[in-house]
């Protein structure tokens, strides 16, 4: 997926508002990309713009050299508050996009025991979201997009609504996807512990609007991703690299 | 679990005090009132019947007929066009209501329209509704549903746009389109809100139906109550109220636990304490 000379504004030309200006990301498959910046620096929006759910005002998002069009499941989003159906049970949530596109019933049941094996749901089936912790609802967001089997996950600081210890299991459960999986993904966050941890590259975003300000690439076979995260913050690349992108991106917050 | 071990027996005991304490001043109140009327006889009987005279008229009733029909007669009588009213309200009002919310040109255009009608009083259509309608089932379901149509417009609308815009894009993510989103996403989400509306409606209906009852007819609890004046029966005039609060009562009941049985989601949400 590319993103080509993003730029989005909200309301008019004179005094609307510049959220994103001018950002081209490209993401390779299988690539993990993490987005960090300031908070209201338009990662978000730019996510929002990948997805499809925006126009941008302008450039293009492009999917396997064509233009990626309305938001479909092949652009998969996993949202900061989960965005469950709440009337409809974890089994339900996680069809939803299976019974959209119209997979056969049989098909379907047996995607949906993949995933809520491969995520730890078995023994919620039936349950509903508000029946759920929040770590437990993001797996199921996560699982209802990767039963998708999408070219590219959107993540839209997934585990931002959570508590530091299910974030940590869950950062780690991320991890080990990807290694495993190899998902394309495009991770908005804005913890750059988190960012170094999970992605190849890590792009820094500046404070609003939105620029692009650097690309850092980190080693994909990086001794740190074989553990947690707690375990990372033992190696020294880790810290370097950790330490390295947090000045970016504390430039932009104190940046007059 | 443990919670459930330790919230669920203060839980109790509270809603059993509530019970005991309302049955207690329910008791209290028709022990007033015996004594007012049969024991001390402070109240006249034509002013007040003590409670034997109106339960004693309420047997009379069921069996013989008054004004055309026995007690179940005119609460039969009364039912079917409160449903009539109630049904066309829901079966119109909803839909309305959702486009309301839905679609913006829809609402531009009917929205002056129903905001003016809606401040119109249903019993102001009582004559209109005679005229069009006679002195007919159709008259009085007519009133009932001006008086249950516009709480279901609103909240029918208000519950379509409560849904969080987040929602409506996982939906559009996971490739449903606007009436797939609609029936999966909106309608269940909107169905509390829409719920409450209809539980409004309900009662709305249930009294504008009594009075425009006591205006025009030949049968139903208003019929009843106004044929009691004019027979001067008071006993039967009050068994005409209470049969009308009674009734009332326990259509609430039955809508309200039929919400449980319709939308069981929400009946878990209430055990896990909200959202």
């Amino acid at each position: 997926m590319e993103l080509r000379n993003i730029t989005k504004r909200f309301g008019n030309e004179n005094d609307g508002v510049l959220a994103v200006d001018d950002c081209t990301i490209e993401v390779q498959k299988g690539e993990f990309i993490c987005v960090v910046g300031p908070s209201g620096c338009g990662k978000s929006t730019l996510l929002t713009v990948a997805a499809g759910l925006e126009r941008p005002t302008r450039g293009e998002v492009v999917v396997e050299g064509k233009p990626a069009g309305p938001p479909g499941p092949k652009r998969c989003v996993v949202f900061q508050k989960f965005a469950l159906f709440p009337s409809e049970t974890v089994a339900q949530n996680i069809k939803f996009g299976l019974q959209m596109a119209r997979v056969d019933v049989v098909e379907q049941e047996r995607l949906l025991r993949e995933q809520l094996e491969i995520m730890g749901l078995e023994q919620f089936r039936n349950a509903y979201p508000s029946e759920l912790s929040g770590g437990m609802q993001q797996r199921v967001a996560i699982a209802r997009a990767l039963v998708m089997r999408p070219d590219i996950l959107l993540m839209d600081e997934p585990f931002g609504a959570l508590d530091a210890q299910t974030r940590t299991i869950l950062q780690e459960e991320i991890q080990r996807l990807h290694r495993e999986q190899q998902y394309t993904v495009m991770f908005i966050t804005h913890s750059v512990e988190e960012a170094v941890y999970l992605g190849d590259r890590v792009i820094v975003m500046t404070r609003r609007p939105g620029r692009i300000k650097e690309e850092i690439v980190l080693s994909r076979d990086a001794a740190w991703k074989q553990g947690d995260i707690e375990a990372a913050a033992e190696h020294s690349d880790f810290i370097e690299a950790r330490r390295k992108i947090w000045a970016l991106v504390r430039e932009e917050i104190v940046a007059r | 679990m443990t919670q459930t071990w330790v919230v669920e027996p203060a839980h109790w005991s509270a809603k059993t005090q509530a019970t005991l304490y309302g049955a207690a001043s329910l008791l209290g109140l028709l022990f007033l009132w015996i004594a007012a009327t049969s024991i001390f006889g402070w109240i006249d009987p034509r002013v007040l019947p003590s409670p034997f005279e109106i339960a004693l008229r309420f047997a009379d009733l069921l069996v013989d007929p008054f004004g055309g029909a026995t007690l179940l007669g005119h609460v039969l009588g009364s039912l079917k066009r409160w449903g009539l009213g109630v049904v066309t309200a829901a079966i119109l009002g909803v839909p309305v209501g959702v486009l309301f919310a839905w679609a913006p040109l829809f609402r531009a255009v009917v929205n002056p329209v129903f905001e003016i009608l809606r401040y119109i009083p249903p019993f102001a259509w009582v004559p209109i509704a005679i005229l069009w309608f006679g002195a007919s089932t159709m008259t009085q379901a007519m009133v009932v549903f001006i008086a249950a149509f516009p709480a279901i417009v609103i909240n029918s609308q208000l519950g379509v746009q409560q849904v969080e815009k987040i929602l409506l894009d996982a939906a559009r993510v996971y490739g449903a389109g606007s009436l797939r989103t609609l029936r999966r996403v909106v309608m269940p989400v909107a169905a509390p809100t829409i719920y409450t509306g209809i539980r409004i409606a309900v009662s709305n209906g249930w009294m504008a139906l009594v009075g425009a009852e006591l205006i025009v007819g030949k049968n139903g609890l208003g019929f009843l109550i106004s044929q009691g004046q004019n027979n001067d029966s008071v006993s039967t005039i009050f068994v005409g109220i209470i049969s009308i609060g009674i009734l009332g009562l326990l259509i609430d009941t039955i809508v309200q636990r039929s919400e449980k049985i319709l939308l069981p989601w929400r009946g878990r949400l209430d055990q896990a304490g909200g959202i």
